[in-house]
């Protein structure tokens, strides 16, 4: 489930981009998870009309998927296909991020404009090429296609309605298996399955056919797929209309977020590694994540292969201050890093964690806003419990921190009400009880709290810049000989409060997505 | 201790009674009581609590006591308002006191911030230390006897402080002379870790700092567009 913030501010986006309708339809879907078109329909009080039009500009802009479910009949009928939607949270925030993805796509392979709205035939990238760009020459687009393709930049888009058939029986043996494998194989919900189904098989995901030839097996997925033909008998003839426009029998070609966002964690990892330990670390670690490659299959891989020390010394000195270093020099940073060694023989191979998690990246994030937010004296009581992970008593505490007892108690109950910390009451038993308060910080509760905050912050942020700029509207109407003196003065003031809201918002959108990858 | 100096003196010859009957059993009850304390020693409210005596026997008793050097007024840090009582032959236990950083019940803020200091110039000018090396320090420069354990103490009070950082020895490197697997402690080396532009993102902005973030809607009485904060912020940058 989306944070009640994450909600808002992805409701807030997507009215930014599409209108007030799409986002009063993407906000009910975020708010009551997968519905059908009726049900849409009946929650956000539209006219059907409006939510059909609504559902096709989010499935383009790929901020919606929608998927068939067999519902069985009532009173003896026969079971029928209907069509769900689900709202893709990561998707729409995602489109926050489209100036930096368009500057790392034109960092890698120049300026490149072909890939800026939803998604594209290639019929129709070279057509609106033709329109902007004045140039029909098919060839060079169809190289910038290619390119953009080998880059992994962008992606054949999913199946526009793969088709879930009920949960096969043969998967309840699985659970009387035992505990173990019961744990292993967890259950996967109908939303995963729906993406699961309507995802491109990893071979053909990045494969270019020739674009004349009509696509076979398109939707083929890992859920047994009935063809479509026969399926679309079965469809609500509403739905028809909402999917109609994307059911063609061609290619669409869409941004490859996982790609470009892969991209900004590792770009921010080495700078973030290079703030907390030194250039040095930051330059193994660059060397490392390039040796390493990509994960292969949609599974984060959780750390690297081992690599040996002379490849990481090859790969080192190719960098930018680089050259210098010598074996001592990169086993002490593979040693800041937290590398796992290997060595066996001659052989010296190292292993980094690709998580995050592993610089410690979520602590620091939260400790900096309880030392802006409470002080001091709270950021090492946070630091203690969130170094200890387990509960802790009071005086405990105080001692460990050297913070007063009374003093203690205070930030202790601060922030245990505003769900930083968790905390429990202990009686001690025996002859004389006493009552004793335990404290511990939950890691998975505080970063559901914080990544919310964070989301209510972008949004906070995005709203004072449409403030400001309302605020300014006069004076940013007026044309450029009149702003001259005190008018000329508050069009700069006013040019220096966008860059600072706008620059906010770009880092702390960096935050998110680090934040979100745990 | 004081157990043995009443007999002798009934031995040498006979003295009139130190605690003879009426009020004066009042101070022996009280004074048995505060011994039987020990390090802990006790409140008055429990003196009352305990021997059921009359409010004015006690202040009277608790006044005699303290004036014949028997018992001692201490600190209880759980509660300094009230007095509390101990027998002068015993030191008040680290419950009691707070522990070794405190001082008539406060801690001793300014001797603990020049110990910080003093560990952090030593170690800024090593690459890594560890705590027997903090400890050969600290013994030939301050007053008292310190312990591996307390220098400990302060060692974790600057890793918690985020100006140094634990870690373990490998043995290669810079820990060459450091057994492996020992903890040792090195400088937080990246100014502005706190308030970088990524980990410090959130809590750079106004929202990050705000205590009152959970009230805040955008149409509410604390919003984005009237934000307080948020003007600063904006003039500040000016």
């Amino acid at each position: 489930m989306v944070s009640p913030h994450g909600i808002q501010f992805a409701a807030h986006l997507i009215s930014s981009f599409y209108g007030e309708l799409c986002s009063k339809v993407c906000e009910c879907l975020l708010r009551r998870g997968t519905l059908t078109l009726a049900q849409i329909i009946q929650s956000t009080e539209l006219s059907r009309e409006n939510v059909i039009n609504c559902l096709r500009v989010l499935i383009h802009q790929n901020c919606v998927q929608a998927f068939a479910v067999q519902r069985e009949g009532a009173f003896g009928e026969a079971p029928r296909i209907v069509t769900q939607y689900m709202a893709l949270f990561n998707n729409i925030i995602h489109k926050l991020r489209a100036p930096k993805f368009m500057q790392i796509v034109s960092e890698e392979l120049g300026k490149d404009g072909l890939m800026q709205h939803g998604r594209l035939s290639l019929k129709r990238i070279i057509d609106r090429n033709e329109q902007t760009a004045g140039s029909s020459d098919i060839h060079v687009v169809r190289e910038s296609f290619i390119r953009l393709l080998n880059a992994r930049f962008i992606e054949r888009c999913p199946a526009p309605e793969p088709f879930l058939a009920p949960p096969a029986e043969d998967e309840a043996p699985a659970k009387r298996r035992g505990a173990k494998s019961a744990k292993i194989a967890e259950p996967k919900t109908t939303e995963q399955r729906a993406l699961a189904a309507a995802a491109p098989m990893e071979s053909m995901r990045f494969l270019m056919e020739m674009d004349d030839l009509p696509e076979k097996n398109d939707d083929e997925s890992s859920d047994s797929v009935t063809h479509r033909k026969k399926r679309k008998q079965d469809v609500l003839k509403s739905d028809e209309d909402v999917l109609d426009a994307n059911d063609k029998k061609e290619v669409l070609w869409r941004v490859n977020f996982e790609e470009l966002v892969r991209r900004l964690r590792t770009k921010a990892c080495i700078s973030y590694v290079k703030t907390k330990i030194n250039d040095e670390a930051g330059i193994v670690l660059s060397a490392i994540l390039d040796l390493s490659g990509r994960p292969e299959s949609r599974q984060k891989a959780e750390k690297t292969a081992y690599l040996s020390i002379n490849a990481i010394y090859d790969e080192v000195i190719k960098k930018e201050g680089g050259l210098g270093m010598d074996f001592e020099r990169i086993r002490v940073s593979l040693n800041q890093l937290g590398c796992e060694t290997l060595s066996t023989g001659l052989d010296e191979s190292y292993s980094i964690g690709t998580h995050l998690s592993s610089f410690s990246y979520f602590n620091a994030v939260v400790e900096s806003v309880v030392l802006r937010r409470y002080g001091r004296e709270a950021y090492r009581v946070f630091r203690l419990l969130s170094k200890a992970g387990r509960f802790l008593e009071t005086d405990k505490i105080s001692d460990s921190t050297f913070v007063e007892k009374k003093d203690a108690i205070k930030i202790l109950y601060k922030l245990w009400k505003d769900d930083y910390l968790h905390m429990e009451k202990v009686v001690s038993s025996g002859a004389r009880q006493s009552l004793f308060l335990v404290w511990r910080v939950n890691k998975q509760t505080l970063w559901e709290q914080v990544l919310d905050e964070m989301y209510h912050a972008a949004l906070n942020l995005r709203l004072r810049i449409a403030h400001e700029q309302d605020r300014g509207k006069e004076v940013l109407q007026l044309p450029r000989e009149k702003l001259v003196g005190e008018l000329e003065k508050k069009y700069k003031l006013l040019g220096k409060v966008r860059v600072i809201l706008e620059s906010s918002l770009m880092n702390l959108d960096e935050a998110i997505m680090l934040f979100h990858d745990f | 201790m004081s157990h043995s100096l009443v007999s002798l003196s009934s031995h040498k010859r006979k003295r009139p009674e130190k605690y003879p009957s009426g009020p004066v059993d009042a101070e022996r009850t009280i004074l048995d009581l505060i011994k039987s304390k020990k390090h802990l020693g006790i409140c008055v409210r429990e003196i009352k609590q305990e021997t059921k005596l009359a409010d004015d026997d006690i202040k009277k008793s608790l006044k005699s006591l303290s004036t014949k050097c028997l018992i001692k007024e201490v600190v209880n840090i759980h509660n300094k308002r009230n007095k509390h009582y101990m027998a002068v032959e015993f030191e008040p236990s680290n419950e009691i006191s707070g522990g070794d950083w405190y001082v008539d019940g406060e801690l001793n803020k300014e001797f603990i911030d020049e110990l910080q200091k003093l560990c952090l110039r030593y170690m800024r000018t090593k690459k890594v230390v560890t705590l027997e090396r903090v400890h050969d320090l600290l013994k030939k420069v301050v007053t008292f006897d310190i312990s591996s354990q307390q220098v400990g103490e302060i060692l974790n009070l600057i890793v918690l402080n985020n100006f140094i950082i634990e870690v373990k020895s490998n043995g290669l490197g810079d820990y060459h002379s450091i057994p492996v697997g020992t903890i040792c402690y090195r400088v937080a080396s990246g100014a502005g870790v706190l308030t970088g532009p990524r980990t410090g993102a959130f809590a750079s902005i106004p929202c990050g700092a705000c205590p009152r973030i959970s009230m805040c809607t955008p149409d509410g009485v604390i919003a984005p567009s009237n934000c307080v904060h948020y003007e600063k912020w904006l003039n500040i940058e000016f």
